[in-house]
């Protein structure tokens, strides 16, 4: 049974966005954690073959977005974009090739001083349409959404039929309970401090699947929910202790000192009122029925 | 004193001027969940300079003395990374034209100390030159440790040294957990700082650092701070207190990396007080 909401009080908007061209710095290179420098490529733009339900790992990429990217270049509309966007709705291409065809918000990943993505999981076919400065429509709902009962919990970015999947709530109306793959601890959480909850992404310093011995997993995939202990989202992220913060992997690893997988947050917890149970079939993927679980 | 490539190290003029303050109208939300909008980045502050603590003032990110910036993007980022810790400021124009100062930790902005008499006198606007000396700086004896945003103004009287095992000594007034290392992480050494994220009182108690200065010398546990700032198990950064507390959850104190090596290369040694205002006489 899922925990109690406010489902009946959330308006439903539409924000605009186009897909992305990837950019680069005009130094070109990135420099990694020892110092080696390389080419960052997979943010932004459209991938063709690097889907939500894959590894966040293995991937000559640098924060690979899966799908598509999308943002708004105006920077307020962006902003807008990026809140109101909740990870399981709609998307409608309107402009191209592919106008008509649908698509499911997968995450919001944000670089430092850089982007703020919207990623968008369509079929293969309207990938081979689409093109960037194509727009797209997101039909945005579930931003105020809130857990009854449930006042130290906070919910962000989640679309309310995603909500419904994800609250276990097995423990009663004054507990939410969302299954997860595994549990990171603050020290992990890498670049995204004192962002904005309600839009962004941080990073988890899990660089290589090495480093995942750290969390007790062989794996992370794009998609995957993931809790960090300590860590607060209810307005700004950041360290709290006893605090925990659910997401869910929203881009892959990354070779930068600080990166590694960044995490869309879906909601934050104090007092004990958010719980993780672990599951290591946890991935908003399968929840949503796209990526690789999409049907043919 | 320990050995370095002083002599190969270029000193290079950079133009800046003071800062002025920023608004944008909205409210920021402190780990007290309350909505927030206070001083304390960019511009002068008067009454805070480096030695005052770093908690208990109502600032948002207080920043010590003159907020300097560059006259466009570019010469900004020249400014932010060519500047380095004890580097000499020379006022360029306005009341306090001729004045000397001293850089003394960076943020969004370089931060710069003046006398209290020249600090009355400074405007938003007014022109400055830093010359810029530092970056490149190598300890010769050490190449295991990793040199970033040290003048050589500063390195002079840090008190470094080398010990017995070939281990770089470096006194400090505290060492802090990688948990509570927040905004900062992932960016690039050489830019702004690492905020430490002390707004929880209980914490900050546990962690001994009620007393923190503006200036102190700090360890970071567990942290590589040599291309971009990270956790790496095993490593230890060191770094001086540049601004006093940021509010918002995930922001915090910030601290300037001077040095980052693995433990078998540098070892800290945890001494009452060591600030660098004391040690360049700044008063």
């Amino acid at each position: 049974m899922a925990a109690r909401d406010n489902l009946d009080a959330l308006v439903e908007t539409r924000v605009m966005g186009q897909v992305t061209s990837p950019e680069l710095s005009a130094g070109v290179y990135a420099v990694d954690r020892e110092g080696k420098p390389f080419v960052p490529v997979g943010a932004g733009g459209i991938k063709y073959n690097v889907k939500v339900g894959m590894s966040a790992f293995g991937w000559a990429a640098d924060q690979v977005e899966p799908g598509v990217s999308i943002a708004n270049p105006q920077a307020t509309a962006n902003s807008a974009l990026s809140t109101f966007t909740c990870v399981g709705n709609t998307v409608q291409v309107r402009t191209g090739l592919a106008t008509g065809a649908l698509g499911v918000v997968t995450g919001k990943h944000e670089e430092f001083a850089s982007y703020q993505h919207v990623l968008v999981d369509f079929d293969q076919e309207t990938l081979s349409r689409l093109c960037p400065g194509d727009q797209v429509v997101v039909r945005a709902r579930g931003a105020g959404l809130a857990a009854a009962g449930a006042p130290n919990v906070t919910l962000h970015s989640l679309d309310p039929d995603l909500w419904r999947k994800l609250s276990l709530s097995a423990g009663g109306p004054a507990l939410v309970e969302m299954p997860v793959v595994a549990v990171v601890p603050p020290h992990l959480v890498g670049i995204g401090s004192g962002r904005i909850s309600a839009t962004t992404s941080i990073c988890l310093q899990l660089g290589s699947r090495d480093e995942l011995s750290e969390v007790g997993v062989a794996d992370l995939r794009l998609g995957d929910l993931v809790a960090v202990t300590d860590w607060d989202g209810r307005y700004n992220t950041g360290y709290r202790p006893g605090a925990m913060l659910i997401g869910c992997v929203a881009a892959g690893t990354s070779r930068l000192a600080g990166y590694g997988p960044s995490l869309t947050i879906l909601a934050s917890g104090r007092g004990d009122q958010l719980r993780a149970i672990i599951d290591p079939k946890a991935n908003i993927a399968r929840m949503l029925a796209v990526g690789t679980y999409r049907q043919p | 004193m320990v050995k370095s490539n002083l002599d190969a190290l270029v000193r290079v003029a950079v133009e800046g001027q003071v800062s002025h303050p920023g608004q944008r109208g909205g409210f920021t939300v402190g780990f007290d969940d309350r909505p927030q909008m206070r001083p304390g980045m960019a511009g002068v502050t008067v009454n805070l300079r480096v030695g005052a603590r770093a908690l208990g003032w109502e600032c948002d990110h207080g920043e010590p003395g003159v907020s300097a910036e560059g006259l466009n993007p570019d010469r900004h980022l020249a400014l932010q990374v060519l500047a380095a810790l004890g580097n000499r400021v020379r006022m360029t124009s306005g009341l306090a034209q001729g004045a000397l100062g001293t850089v003394t930790g960076k943020h969004a902005f370089v931060l710069i100390d003046f006398p209290a008499e020249v600090l009355a006198e400074i405007c938003p606007g007014d022109r400055l030159v830093v010359e810029a000396w530092g970056q490149g700086l190598q300890l010769t004896d050490h190449p295991e440790v990793t040199v970033r945003n040290l003048g050589p103004e500063l390195l002079g009287v840090l008190g470094l040294e080398s010990g017995a095992d070939s281990r770089l000594r470096v006194p400090v007034v505290a060492t802090l957990p990688s948990r509570v290392m927040g905004a900062g992480i992932g960016m690039s050494s050489e830019w702004a700082n690492c905020d430490v994220m002390l707004h929880d009182a209980d914490l900050v108690d546990e962690l001994g650092l009620a007393n923190l200065r503006l200036g102190d010398l700090v360890a970071m546990e567990d942290q590589d701070h040599r291309y971009g700032r990270s956790f790496h198990r095993g490593w230890t950064s060191v770094g001086v207190i540049a601004h006093a507390l940021g509010p918002t959850p995930g922001h915090g104190v910030g601290v300037v990396t001077i040095l980052s090596a693995p433990a078998a290369a540098l070892a800290t040694r945890a001494v009452p007080r060591i600030n660098i205002g004391d040690l360049l006489g700044l008063s």
